[in-house]
């Protein structure tokens, strides 16, 4: 497929990665005598700043000395600009491989810009869901739906600054001596969740079109959809805001719950559950699903069910029900599952702090 | 890494791997009851380590359960874990 006929497919770019030489500058940078960082074209630079008002973040591919690296992030001027650069002597298609999986996102989410049309070659043949483009393509491309996300939320305009939080958190995972669970501890995680408001409609809808891994059912709602969900007493519509000691993620989560589900009585329905992938791993999903459990429980219902699909980017999905007790009861493809709320619910991860409208809870 | 363990491999390799993706020590972890539930009250496995101990069967006995089990049936206790790998790779 053409980068056009790739860009028309309804994706959304959520990481750029830049080729350097010949690509983010004009030359080879190894060359120079002093070694020095050649000055960035100012027309990329333009469009990288652009990309990160939308949202989505710079990274880099090269095929150069390693030592490029540490003068990159030593450059006045390109410091902090790209999320995990990787500078070595493996292909590129490699090193775009390690940015999907550091940035925790699909390969149909990157977009990479080089002037060779070798290296576009080897990203393509070995990466066919990359959308790969010359430099010269990506002041018409930045103009396409793929680049452009829609409304824009306060979470899009400082994605970048989040992924940067998250580096950090690596970071001090990595270097952190002692088991995982006391290394949640220290991150010190305030979760909130509460009933969403008008103001966290985008967000929401941004949520449906953003969220893959760890979204149960996969379905896009309409602005009035969501809104009518909101607002109605019918409906159960939780938000989840996650804040740590490396920054404030924003929403990062939310769930539509319907309290009048048209069958059996005293079962509340869990229409969709879906959270942003970057929050894996920290017990975040089985907190917003515990606490809907609660809420359901505490409004004397007998059983809360959830549906979810089964295919094979959600698997996190599907070990999250697994985890908080649920049990089939209908489906292949698209499963019907149930959680008997007269057995005991499990406990809050104990490294969260848990605030909703009712109490603050301490795991 | 054979691709035809014998049964006492199996059960002795699960119990490795779920020491290591939940960071239990390895002697106590080869002392775990067959009906011990991976989940909730039992190891507490979730989504992540649930994830990394797909991956590492994966990577040991070639089974890929997230494709084979999609109800995850297989993961209920360490015994029918084993079970479900003495079958798929009997």
């Amino acid at each position: 497929m053409s980068a056009a006929d790739l860009l028309s497919t309804g994706r959304i770019i959520k990481c750029v990665v830049w080729d350097l030489d010949n690509t983010l500058w004009q030359g080879v940078a190894v060359e120079d005598p002093n070694g020095a960082v050649p000055s960035p074209d100012q027309s990329i630079l333009d469009i990288m700043s652009e990309l990160e008002k939308r949202g989505i973040v710079n990274s880099v591919a090269s095929r150069n000395d390693p030592v490029m690296l540490e003068r990159l992030l030593a450059d006045p001027v390109l410091h902090g600009k790209f999320i995990v650069p990787q500078v070595s002597w493996d292909p590129k298609s490699t090193s775009i491989r390690k940015i999907a999986a550091h940035l925790n996102i699909g390969l149909d989410a990157l977009a990479f810009v080089d002037d060779s049309a070798f290296e576009r070659a080897e990203v393509s043949y070995m990466l066919p869901e990359v959308v790969v483009l010359a430099p010269e393509e990506m002041a018409a491309a930045i103009g396409t739906l793929a680049f452009n996300p829609g409304q824009l939320t306060a979470e899009g305009e400082r994605r970048a600054e989040m992924y940067r939080h998250e580096e950090q958190r690596k970071e001090a995972e990595a270097g952190f001596a002692g088991t995982r669970a006391d290394f949640l501890r220290w991150c010190d995680m305030r979760l909130t969740i509460t009933p969403a408001t008008e103001a966290d409609l985008p967000r929401i809808i941004e949520l449906t079109e953003r969220t893959h891994q760890l979204n149960s059912t996969g379905r896009r709602y309409s602005a009035d959809e969501v809104k009518e969900r909101v607002g109605a007493p019918r409906w159960l519509v939780p938000v989840a805001r996650l804040r740590d000691r490396f920054g404030d993620y924003g929403t990062i989560g939310a769930a539509i719950v319907d309290t009048q589900a048209p069958w059996p009585p005293d079962v509340w329905l869990a229409e969709i559950v879906m959270l942003s992938c970057r929050v894996e791993g920290r017990g975040i999903p089985a907190a917003l699903l515990r606490w809907i459990m609660g809420r359901a429980q505490d409004a004397g219902m007998k059983s809360l069910r959830a549906v979810y699909r089964v295919n094979e980017q959600n698997l996190p999905v599907r070990l999250l029900f697994k985890q908080m007790g649920f049990t089939k009861l209908a489906g292949d493809d698209f499963v019907t599952v149930a959680r008997d709320l007269s057995q005991p619910l499990p406990a809050y991860p104990d490294w969260l702090h848990i605030s909703t409208p009712e109490a603050s809870v301490t795991g | 890494m054979s691709a035809n363990p014998d049964d006492s491999d199996i059960a002795g390799q699960v119990r490795q791997l779920l020491a290591t993706v939940l960071e239990l020590d390895p002697a106590q972890a080869q002392m775990l009851a067959d009906d011990m539930p991976l989940f909730g009250g039992g190891l507490s496995l979730d989504s992540l380590t649930g994830l990394e101990l797909l991956a590492g069967i994966e990577t040991v006995f070639g089974v890929d359960i997230a494709a084979d089990d999609l109800n995850l049936d297989s993961l209920e206790t360490i015994g029918t874990l084993i079970g479900y790998l003495k079958k798929a790779t009997g």
